[in-house]
Order: C-alpha cells, then sequence, then structure tokens
C-alpha cells in the first residue's frame, strides 16, 4: 500500500524495565479495530507481573488489527496490534 | 442510554477507574481550590485506582496521603469545605465508615441544616464498596441504605464509566456534600477483573450528569428490575438471557440514591406492573425496602407483583461458596424475575 | 542471658512463621500467573504476610499464656503461631474450610481462637480496645491474666489506638500494647504521616512506660517484654512497646511495590533476625544439626498443616445463614408475661 506503513506495536518495547516475568496479560483496551487514534494515546493496558503498563499509540494512524485481546496471555516481544500509520 | 446526540461516535473506551480519574483531573485544573486526600492515594494511586496517575500532575500538596485517621482528614475536608476549598477524601473502603462516622453523619451531612443553611460543605467523599472477591465481613460491604438513610449527604453510585465521569464532574461542583461509592468490580482494575458493561465510550471533553435521574440501561416490557451498581450488569446479563425465554426485563440503573429519580422507576412499573429490586446491601431497613415502599405509596394500582433481592442480614461470609450465597448472582435475578410470572 | 530452651522455642516459632508465610505465598499465587486474579487460587481474598514480623511476636508471647489474651490486626499469622493457635485449623480458615477456626466465615484477617484468647480484627487499631477490655475483666475479677494489643505503625495516628492508651493507663489495666514498626504502612512512610519517629513516645503522653526495641532481635524483644508483660501481671499497668521490624513481602499479595525504593526492599532482606537468632543458638553451644533439626520440623509442621488444610470440605452454602448470634433471636424468653399497669390501655377490659 502506498502513503500508509504498517507498524506492530511490540510488547518487548514497553516491558516493565524490573520484571523478571516474560509473560503478560492484556487487561483493557481502550479503542477497537478500525479506530482512529492520535500519536500518544492509551490503546491498551497490559499487566506483567501486577504492574500495569499503559501502551500508547506510537503514531498517529488506524488501528488495523488487535493481535491480543482483553484477558489474552502473551510472552515477552509478541505483537499485540498493529498500526496503519497515516 | 442517557447519553447526548453527537455528530459523531466517541469510540475512546475508559474503564470506571480513568474516568472518575479523568474528571478529578479535569477539576484540579479548572479549580485551585480542589484537593485529594486519602490513604494511599499518592504514590499508590489508589489502591483501587481511584487517583492513578494523578500524583505526577499534581504533586503530593495536592494528591495528599494522609495518617491512617479517618476522624481527623475526613473532619479536616468538612472544616476545609466549610472555609470554601473543595475537598475530596478518599475512605478506603467503606466499611471503615465507622472509624470517621461522626464527622460524616453528625458533621459534614448537618452544619448546613443545623447552621440554618448560612454554612455548606461542599465536599466529596469517595469510597470504594462491594463484595465478590472474598474479602470477608469487614472489607466487602456497600453500605448504600446506611448513607442514603441519613440526611444531608448526596449518595452516587456509577455502574459505567460514561456515568462515573458525568456524575463525578456533577459532585465536585456540587456545594453540598457528596458522597460517591464506587464498586471495586468495576473500575478495570487489572487483578480484578470486571464484567462486560462498565467500560464504555467516554467524551475527551467535560460534562455533567444531573442527581435523581436514574437511566433505563435497557428498555422491556415486562418486568422491571431496580438495581445500582454492579447489579446493573448482573440484571443486563440476567434480562439477556431472560430475553431468550421471551420474557422481555427493563433495567433500571438508579445511579443516584439521594436523590432518588421515584418517576423514573413509576413510569417503568405503569409500563410492566411488575418490580424487581436487587441490591447488594443487606436486605431488611434498606434500599429495596425503599423502592418498594415508594412505588407501592405511590402507585399501588399499577403493582401486580413484587420481588426483592439483597444480601440476606448476614454479614459478608469469606469462603467462596459463602459468599456466593449471601451475593445476588445473576442466577438469583433470573429466578426472581420468573417468581413473579410474567 | 535467655535460656537455650527459650531460644529454641523462639527459633522454632520464627523458622514456623516464616515458612508458613513462603508456603501461603506459593499456594496463593497457584492459578494467579501470569494474569493475578484475585479471585482465582486456592486461597480466596487477599493475604497480608508478615515474613520479617516474626521476632517481635515470638518475643512478646514467650511470657504468654493460654489464658491471656491476644488481639492482632490484619497482617496475623506470625503472632498466632506464636500465641499457640492451631495451626491446622487456622490453615484450612485461611483456605476457606468447614473445618476453619470459623468454619471459613472469617478468613486470614479475622482469626479467632478462643482456646489460646486470640482474636483479630483488620480494621486498624480496633484491636486495642477489645485488649483493653480483656484486661478490664482480669482486673475485676482479680486474675493475673494480661493482654498484648499488636499494631503496626500505622496504627498509631488512630483514635482507637490513643483512646486505648488512655484508658488502660488510668485504670491500671494490665495490657502491653506492641507496635510492630515495619517502616510502611501500604505505600506510605512512617515520616509522611507522623513526626515522631519513635511511636513508643506516645506513651508518655499518658503517663505509662514506653520503649522502644530498635532492631528485630528476638532476644531483645524477649527481655523489653518480660518486662511489660511481668509489670501488667503485676497489677502495675500498661505499657507501650515498640519493635522495628521488616517488611519482606509486598504489603499485600499483589501488591506492585512501585513507590518502594529497590535498596529498601534489599535491605529488609538483608536483615535476616532468623540468621541473628540461629547465630545467638550457636553461642549458646547449639549443635548446627539440632538448627537444622528445628527447622526441619517446623517445616513439616507447615507443610502437614497446609495438606491438612487442602483437604477439608468446602463450607456448605446453607451454613451462610448460621451464627449471626448464639443464643436464640427472641432472647432468653419466648413468652411475655402481663402485668397490671395502672392507666395501660392494653389491659382494657372491653374487648
Ligand atoms: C481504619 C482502617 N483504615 C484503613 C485500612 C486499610 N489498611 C489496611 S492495612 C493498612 C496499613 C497498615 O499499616 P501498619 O499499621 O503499619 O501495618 P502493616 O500493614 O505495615 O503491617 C491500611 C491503611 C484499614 N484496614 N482500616
Amino acid at each position: 500500500m502506498s502513503g500508509t506503513d504498517r507498524l506492530e506495536i511490540n510488547t518487548a518495547d514497553v516491558w516493565p524495565e524490573d520484571a523478571d516475568e516474560d509473560e503478560g496479560v492484556v487487561t483493557n483496551w481502550f479503542t477497537s479495530e478500525g479506530s482512529q487514534v492520535e500519536e500518544g494515546d492509551t490503546l491498551c493496558e497490559i499487566q506483567v507481573e501486577k504492574v500495569s503498563v499503559d501502551v500508547s499509540a506510537p503514531a498517529a494512524g488506524t488501528l488495523s488489527e488487535i493481535v491480543r485481546d482483553e484477558d489474552d496471555e502473551f510472552e515477552r516481544g509478541d505483537i499485540l496490534a498493529v498500526l496503519e500509520v497515516a | 442510554m442517557a447519553q447526548q446526540d453527537s455528530a459523531q461516535a466517541i469510540d475512546r473506551e475508559l474503564t470506571m477507574s480513568r474516568a472518575m480519574v479523568e474528571a478529578i483531573a479535569d477539576e484540579m485544573r479548572a479549580d485551585e481550590e480542589v484537593f485529594y486526600m486519602g490513604e494511599d492515594v499518592a504514590d499508590y494511586g489508589g489502591i483501587f485506582d481511584s487517583t492513578q496517575g494523578l500524583l505526577e500532575e499534581f504533586g503530593h500538596d495536592r494528591i495528599m496521603d494522609v495518617p491512617i485517621s479517618e476522624t481527623a482528614y475526613i473532619g479536616a475536608a468538612v472544616g476545609a469545605a466549610q472555609a470554601g476549598m473543595r475537598p475530596i477524601a478518599e475512605l478506603m473502603f467503606v466499611d471503615f465508615f465507622g472509624v470517621g462516622m461522626d464527622q460524616i453523619y453528625n458533621q459534614m451531612a448537618k452544619n448546613t441544616y443545623m447552621s440554618g443553611a448560612s454554612v455548606n460543605v461542599p465536599m466529596v467523599l469517595t469510597t470504594a464498596v462491594g463484595g465478590t472477591y472474598n474479602d470477608a465481613a469487614q472489607h466487602s460491604q456497600t453500605l448504600y441504605g446506611t448513607f442514603a438513610h441519613l440526611p444531608g449527604m448526596k449518595v452516587v453510585v456509577p455502574s459505567t464509566a460514561y456515568d462515573a465521569k458525568g456524575l463525578m464532574h456533577n459532585a465536585i461542583r456540587d456545594d453540598d456534600p457528596v458522597v460517591y461509592m464506587f464498586h471495586k468490580r468495576l473500575m478495570g482494575i487489572g487483578w480484578m477483573p470486571a464484567p462486560d458493561g462498565p467500560k464504555t465510550p467516554v467524551p475527551e471533553e467535560e460534562y455533567t450528569i444531573p442527581f435523581g435521574s436514574a437511566d433505563v440501561k435497557r428498555e422491556g416490557e415486562d418486568v422491571t428490575v431496580v438495581t445500582l451498581g454492579l447489579h446493573v450488569h448482573r440484571a443486563i446479563e440476567a434480562a439477556e438471557d431472560l430475553a431468550e425465554d421471551g420474557i422481555d426485563a427493563e433495567v433500571v440503573d438508579l445511579r443516584t440514591l439521594v436523590p432518588l429519580d421515584t418517576e423514573t422507576i413509576l413510569e417503568s412499573v405503569a409500563k410492566t406492573g411488575r418490580l424487581v429490586v436487587v441490591d447488594e446491601d443487606y436486605r431488611s431497613y434498606g434500599v429495596t425496602s425503599e423502592i418498594v415502599a415508594r412505588v407501592a405509596e405511590e402507585d399501588l394500582a399499577s403493582l401486580e407483583a413484587v420481588s426483592r433481592l439483597a444480601v440476606p442480614d448476614v454479614p459478608i461470609p469469606y469462603a467462596r461458596p459463602l459468599e456466593n450465597e449471601v451475593i445476588p448472582a445473576t442466577e438469583d435475578i433470573k429466578d426472581a424475575v420468573r417468581s413473579i410470572g410474567s | 542471658m535467655v535460656q537455650a530452651s527459650k531460644l529454641q522455642t523462639m527459633f522454632t516459632d520464627m523458622v514456623t512463621a516464616r515458612y508458613y508465610e513462603e508456603r501461603l505465598q506459593e499456594e496463593y499465587l497457584e492459578g494467579k500467573q501470569p494474569a493475578f486474579d484475585i479471585s482465582a487460587g486456592p486461597i480466596p481474598g487477599e493475604l497480608h504476610l508478615a515474613a520479617g514480623h516474626e521476632a517481635s511476636a515470638t518475643g512478646v508471647c514467650q511470657h504468654l499464656r493460654d489464658d491471656d489474651t491476644v488481639t492482632a490486626p490484619h497482617r496475623p499469622h506470625h503472632i498466632a503461631i506464636a500465641k499457640g493457635v492451631d495451626l491446622n485449623r487456622m490453615t484450612a480458615e485461611i483456605f476457606g474450610r468447614e473445618t476453619g477456626l470459623s468454619k471459613g466465615k472469617g478468613g486470614h484477617m479475622h482469626l479467632f481462637d478462643p482456646e489460646v484468647n486470640f482474636a483479630c480484627s483488620g480494621i486498624i487499631a480496633e484491636g486495642c480496645p477489645p485488649a483493653v477490655g480483656a484486661g478490664l475483666a482480669a482486673k475485676k475479677r482479680n486474675e493475673d491474666s494480661v493482654a498484648v494489643a499488636f499494631i503496626g505503625e500505622g496504627a498509631v495516628s488512630q483514635g482507637a489506638f490513643l483512646e486505648s492508651l488512655n484508658l488502660a493507663s488510668v485504670q491500671d489495666l494490665p495490657v502491653v500494647f506492641v507496635i510492630e514498626d515495619n517502616d510502611w504502612a501500604i505505600s506510605m512512610p512512617k515520616d509522611r504521616v507522623t513526626d515522631v519517629a519513635d511511636a513508643s513516645q506516645r506513651a508518655g503522653g499518658f503517663d505509662m512506660p514506653g520503649e522502644r526495641v530498635d532492631s528485630d532481635d528476638a532476644t531483645a524483644v524477649y527481655d523489653a517484654a518480660k518486662e511489660a508483660v511481668g509489670r501488667a501481671r503485676d497489677g502495675n499497668g500498661p505499657t507501650l512497646l515498640e519493635v522495628q521490624v521488616h517488611r519482606r513481602m509486598g504489603h499485600f499479595m499483589g501488591d506492585p511495590e512501585s513507590y518502594r525504593p529497590e535498596e529498601d526492599s534489599a535491605a529488609a532482606k538483608n536483615r535476616d533476625s532468623i540468621e541473628r537468632l540461629a547465630s545467638e543458638l550457636r553461642a549458646a553451644g547449639i549443635e548446627d544439626e539440632e538448627i537444622d533439626e528445628l527447622r526441619e520440623n517446623a517445616h513439616d509442621r507447615v507443610d502437614s498443616a497446609i495438606e491438612w488444610a487442602k483437604d477439608q470440605p468446602q463450607p456448605d452454602p446453607e451454613d451462610a445463614y448460621g451464627d449471626v448470634f448464639v443464643g436464640p433471636e427472641s432472647g432468653v424468653t419466648t413468652t411475655e408475661t402481663t402485668h397490671e399497669l395502672a392507666g395501660d390501655t392494653r389491659a382494657g377490659g372491653d374487648d
């Protein structure tokens, strides 16, 4: 596709620094597939070792795919969602 | 839902805690006189996320951790409010009200009246309520009826993020004391997963929801289910199941107990003739009796059948099978609806 | 010098309590990973573990008899163990089982064992007034039993605590108040909530003796408590004791402790009162094998209590309705005698 970039939102980029655990869970999504988001908007909240982390949009665009749904578990390095950058 | 029509549908969703916090932050930005006091509200961000993120923006002067001295800091909120500020004081669990109750019901709630309204108390008392996670008798109550029974304070019980935000704006701006009771299970906390329902789209801009306006969360023709807090969602779930059996239940979310929107309840009962009241507080002398009494007084003729469902006058037990027995479940709501026919 | 046999008993209490908390932590986390859902796993509800607090409970309870009363706060396990609460039934209670101390109604913050006069309250400082009441009963009956109220340092700004100090003092009651100072009240460090670093100073305002044991050293606690409990037992009134302890775990299970500096957690873990007592045992001539054996026996006792508890039946839902009162609802009678009262309209004779 011309004019858009696919940006994968990777759990490794938001992993809490002092967590020893390599697994986490998605606690809340605040946007739905197909939504327009601004850079910095909170997309979802994940929990790793009882620590909650907000995942925000790295750029403006359209949330084209949610890969890990609410309550889904994931490992470090898994993709949470895909953003089509405007 | 009582939401405004807007050109573009809002798709940003928030958990109930985030919606509350958004309203508090907005009010704090707009008015220097608004501040928040409570235990573990600063660095922790509230045990139930009620103040998550506020410390970073407002600092320890306005998001104040206080000693474990409920009488002193709730009373201090009363005093600061009477001095014209707009404090928000948080009682970590409503169950701890006993420790500071004099300040709540003899001072906060009565000073306006006793002074012939020459004094007023513009404060909000926020507090976490509810069970369903086995925290036993001293940490699981809702006590809705206790606060609503005593005159002089408004009592707010949100069930969704949308309502939580609009009601919080209205609470902080109110010139009178407001008790804002949020159910732990609805907050959207990672370690206490919420049911489907409380997380809703929430506008970014501020808005107020008037007190005393119940919200029909589901329309139906056959039976009226009046409830509040967590049980709004259990009632909706029950209604969806009942719909499969051809029973069409209307679910009325009270949203505030003081003032109480009797009108909306009466309209619904006039339509359905059947009333089920569901409450997570104790059964006797409480919300369920009050609602039934009001309908009976105002429109006995419409009332064909009544049932009420609440905690059966025992303290909340600890073990799972025991707690599940006493807190009304979705199944219990369905049974109550069926028991009064349709 | 504390006798070697006492040192051994204290060591046993401490390793029992420590291992108990470690095992409960494991059990509690069962089914809570990676998603920490408070409603999952074999142990219901919240769980406040006391690893790092052991020296205070054992040092004090060495001086207590079964007829002495102890009230504990929301973090009660180590105190219950030192007081001699039935470990099997306490564990069954924590797992919410029918044979638990309270048939599954109370849970971990609300342990009651009348056999050894042990009770709890999950409301901060609210165990203090009932301890004063136990002291009052002993005094009225001319008995030499005493009462001990354990609280955390977070409770020292609470009315129930301060009012209790005053009442116990003015009535010369046999009560010892023990503050377990672990530096934290959930996320609130002491210096943010009181200007008085040494809470035993609160005693002065009530004209009662106050003492602080500055390190969680079981024998130092033992010595201080000996004097305090002795004073109470001899009818010489209450004492306020503060003991420095350490919080090795979160406030409750699931506490991310994001508010707590890494160095503070590390320091708490390094200050090990159990190792300290073990070296005292060695100095008293007790062989390493014997120390290991004490430890192993304690671990076995804990493991078997947990195993037993997990085997116990869940309570029957119908049991939720019982135990609100012990007697009949109507009181001691079900009938009402009639009395002729002057001007009593009910008695009027025309019906
Ligand atoms: C009256 C009351 N207020 C607040 C709480 C919530 N709470 C439970 S434990 C705790 C902190 C207690 O700290 P501390 O007394 O130092 O004991 P620790 O937990 O550190 O052992 C708080 C605020 C409560 N249980 N009761």
